[in-house]
């Protein structure tokens, strides 16, 4: 039985192929995408770290999505 | 509602269905590919190669649709010039060149245990390779142009030019002879599938909706952060 699922009748490398190349590629973006996101959001964190405080605090208080960003880092560290 | 487009709820909105997105993925990523792999039958003609429609035909969809989402986007953008509008077009385009190439190969596959050939220059395969090409022309542009402005411009002229191919994709197997069969599944009209193979095909296109729509999340939400962190730069001078 295990047999005919892998073989699919002489199919399987055509089945077992698509599915393969179609779940790779996806993953390999689903990486590639992550990384990217948490580059600019650790780059991010880092250039409002080198900020003075009263900049931070500026920076901070004028964008809600700032400290979003750097709350969402945070979280992953 | 104003404040539904307001930046800041997006981006609460995208965190929150960024983490909701992966909790539930898997879980009907293991179902769809059950359904697909072991529960669906074989074609009475095509036997267990028709499997390879569920990956096919899900991607095919997704790249027309990604492709259309642009090319209005770009329209509405020309029209009533939102600033996110510029970053949706820019997040579509390789989810949309990603499925693309994945329909092209996946057929090409199918294509040989059903047509004795992995190639041949058919109207669809064919418009869908033009489709393609579109698409690397797009990012390309986005990559190569320092001016943002201008790069959304000449993006946007290329996506509703590249609008016309859409429906010589869809119609290309019915105003030509092809290889390629005609669509079994018709929004207006029966459909000619079976619902044991129409069910693991709704399933598998679902799950990669989603997971369009992380990936798509995900490119979004960077792109907001370099936005908010080249305004970064005005308290560093």
């Amino acid at each position: 039985m295990i047999s005919n699922f892998i073989t699919m009748n002489g199919y399987g490398i055509f089945v077992w192929s698509s599915f393969v190349i179609t779940f790779l590629v996806c993953g390999v973006v689903y990486y590639k995408t992550r990384k990217t996101l948490k580059k600019y959001e650790k780059e991010f964190a880092k250039e409002i770290g080198e900020l003075s405080i009263q900049q931070k605090k500026t920076v901070l208080r004028n964008s809600k999505i700032a400290s979003k960003i750097l709350a969402s880092y945070n979280k992953t560290i | 509602m104003l404040n539904f487009f307001h930046n800041s709820y997006i981006f609460f909105l995208i965190e929150k269905l960024i983490n909701f997105i992966n909790s539930i993925f898997f879980v009907l990523l293991l179902i769809a590919l059950s359904f697909a792999l072991i529960f669906s039958p074989p074609d009475y003609l095509q036997g267990e190669s028709v499997r390879i429609m569920y990956v096919h035909v899900p991607a095919a969809w997704i790249s027309l649709t990604s492709f259309s989402c642009i090319a209005i986007v770009s329209i509405l953008n020309f029209i009533f010039k939102i600033k996110n509008l510029k970053l949706i077009t820019k997040s579509i385009a390789p989810i949309g060149l990603m499925f693309t190439c994945i329909a092209i190969v996946t057929g090409s596959i199918w294509g040989q245990p059903t047509w004795g050939t992995f190639w041949a220059w058919d109207a669809r395969i064919t418009s869908m390779v033009i489709m393609a090409l579109f698409y690397l022309i797009i990012i390309v542009i986005h990559k190569f142009f320092d001016e943002d402005d201008k790069a959304n411009k000449i993006s946007s002229i290329v996506a509703v030019i590249g609008l016309i191919n859409i429906p010589i994709i869809k119609y290309s197997v019915e105003w030509w002879s092809t290889l390629h069969q005609p669509a079994s599944i018709k929004i207006t009209g029966s459909s000619t599938i079976h619902s044991s193979m129409l069910t693991p095909l709704l399933l598998m296109f679902f799950v990669l909706i989603l997971y369009c729509a992380l990936i798509f999340l995900m490119k979004y939400k960077t792109e907001i952060i370099k936005i908010k962190k080249k305004n970064l730069k005005r308290y560093d001078q």
